[in-house]
């Protein structure tokens, strides 16, 4: 079964030059993770919005969770739940006010709306600070609770917008195991994300979005494949030749005083020996989803961005 | 299998009736987070909301020495049913661009209408300090006891309009700065321009129809009657319930087929 459909869809902002989606067509199976990444202003949140019931298409059909978006909100409404992008619990509630009473807004009788709103609490470590008002909060804690009043919910698909946005790494691993969790249990969730270790440690599939077109898809194992080279090796700049190392693959710089190499375990040995040799620092690694987003997302960094992301 | 069938019936029956009594515990739900939890941890914002709508009644109180306070209660009482109604529409704003919190409820089993009802359940909340104040006045300045039910269907009236309108401007702004300036004017034009703080004899001839297309006109000719002031012959409290009444299905049916919850 799918949880969304897409079809062609096209969105277009009132007075916009330039398309916010362009012909995206994709699809998110069920029980999945699904994730999309991009550049700020790609397209990542008004994909989201459009299937979320949140924004009307310009053109195209989406089917969530097998009704249609324009016409067929309501039943998808009863459906899904979502963690909008820069949103803030209110700041005289607390994280137990927002889920507790979420969730009986959402049609949960008072004793279940408790028992969810306790477990989610624990599990995203909020309970202890239950009976905080949001604005005596770190800002991550206040993110969290979005989060928690997502996931309290018995949604069949999750939309979570940069959920763990100015989470610390601790947080973030928490939000992770929950939205794992949810998965577990048969949910779907459509993630944005910037982070790309997130996107690695979660996602079942990736679509990458550009200028609101859809520029690359798959599974991370697939996308890993965009770069010919299969590793990278890291070396120090100090007074390298960056022509000295063309000859082992394709060179970047990674603007920390770095040069990036992506290679093939073959040369590996020598540049390892070419970096020891000048004394300079060295990694090598896998290729990750990072480089790949790089390589694919990265041409034309500084252009002119859609602002309407 | 016959008992089992009733028990099928029954509980269809119960299921039915729980949804269908959901909207309302959803309004009510709403009404309790932004309003009484809100109030219970900022209890000052009840007495600085109570406040301002005896701004103007204090002011006319002292320049008349008293003798026009009449008008000033009657003024008053509509122009802050007015202010709540309409601070909805800020309120809306505010938390659909700075909060995001429509957009969590838009993606939600929550109609409009009832997210509508239960903000504007809450600004009540806000104002009731200064609607019982206000409501004691009317009665202590010539209201029988009878007219009771009259005074509390106007109040709702108006109310309920006035949150209507408020719900549709705001949905219309994409700035928070935007909703308040416009909800600031359509405030100067329901209570400050149309008799609602002095008698409609003072309006010109000319502008007699224009005045009487105001709501707040009528609300507030049903007080002045209410409270045993004389009230034009052309005018009587049938007509002006019955204008109450379609402002507020009209407003009704304008934020619900016009405010917009999903984004174009």
């Amino acid at each position: 079964m799918l949880a969304i459909e897409a079809a062609s869809i096209t969105k277009i902002y009132k007075g916009a030059r330039q398309a916010a989606l362009s012909d995206v067509s994709l699809k998110v199976e069920a029980g999945r993770i699904f994730t999309l990444l991009g550049r700020n202003g790609a397209g990542k949140t008004t994909f989201v919005r459009v299937c979320a019931t949140q924004l009307m298409p310009t053109s195209g059909s989406i089917s969530v969770l097998g009704y249609d978006v324009a016409k067929q909100a309501k039943q998808i409404r009863d459906l899904i739940s979502v963690v909008p992008q820069e949103g803030r619990p209110l700041r005289a509630l607390t994280s137990w006010d927002h889920v507790y009473n979420w969730l009986q807004i959402r049609g949960e009788g008072k004793q279940i709306a408790k028992d969810k709103t306790e477990e989610i609490l624990r599990k995203l470590e909020l309970y202890e600070a239950r009976d905080r008002p949001a604005m005596n909060l770190s800002g991550g804690m206040k993110q969290k609770i979005l989060v928690a009043m997502a996931m309290a919910t018995d949604a069949q698909l999750l939309f979570l917008d940069e959920p763990t946005i100015g989470l610390d790494p601790m947080s973030r691993r928490q939000v992770w195991s929950a939205i794992n969790d949810w998965k577990s249990k048969g949910g779907s969730i459509l993630l944005t994300t910037h982070y790309m270790d997130e996107a690695e440690m979660l996602s079942d599939y990736i679509v990458i979005i550009d200028r609101g077109a859809v520029i690359a898809r798959g599974t991370i194992q697939e996308l890993r494949r965009v770069i010919p080279q299969n590793i990278r090796v890291d070396i120090a700049r100090d007074g390298l030749d960056v022509d000295a190392l063309r000859p082992y693959g394709s060179v970047v710089d990674t603007g920390a005083g770095m040069l990036r190499v992506f290679t093939f375990e073959s040369a590996v040995r020598e540049l390892s020996e070419l970096a020891l040799r000048k004394n300079l620092t060295f990694t090598v690694s896998p290729v990750t989803l990072d480089d790949v987003f790089v390589y694919l997302a990265g041409r034309g960094i500084g252009d002119d961005q859609n602002s309407s992301d | 299998m016959c008992l089992y069938t009733l028990q099928e019936e029954a509980l269809e029956m119960t299921r039915i009736a729980v949804t269908s009594m959901l909207p309302v515990r959803q309004a009510f739900l709403i009404a309790y987070m932004t309003g009484v939890l809100w109030l219970r941890r900022n209890p000052m914002s009840l007495v600085f909301t109570a406040i301002s709508p005896f701004s103007l009644l204090f002011v006319l109180f002292v320049i008349s020495g008293g003798g026009y306070v009449v008008p000033a209660v009657v003024g008053s009482l509509v122009m802050a049913l007015v202010g709540y109604g309409l601070a909805l529409g800020q309120d809306i704003s505010f938390y659909k661009t700075e909060y995001k919190v429509q957009d969590v409820f838009v993606a939600s089993p929550v109609s409009p209408l009832t997210y509508m009802m239960g903000l504007a359940l809450s600004e009540l909340l806000f104002g009731l300090p200064a609607l019982i104040v206000l409501t004691s006045l009317v009665m202590l300045f010539g209201a029988s006891v009878f007219s009771i039910p009259l005074l509390i269907a106007t109040i709702l009236l108006i109310w309920g309009s006035m949150s209507a309108m408020g719900f549709f401007l705001s949905s219309r702004m994409l700035h928070m700065r935007n909703a308040t300036q416009v909800i600031s004017f359509v405030n100067v034009i329901l209570a400050i321009l149309p008799p609602v703080f002095y008698s409609i004899d003072r309006v010109p001839d000319i502008l007699r129809p224009l005045a009487y297309a105001m709501p707040t006109t009528h609300a507030s000719l049903i007080l002045q009657h209410i409270m045993g002031k004389g009230t034009p012959g052309e005018w009587s409290l049938g007509f002006g319930f019955a204008v109450l009444i379609a402002y507020l299905i009209g407003f009704v049916a304008l934020a619900k087929t016009k405010a917009i919850w999903r984004e174009n």
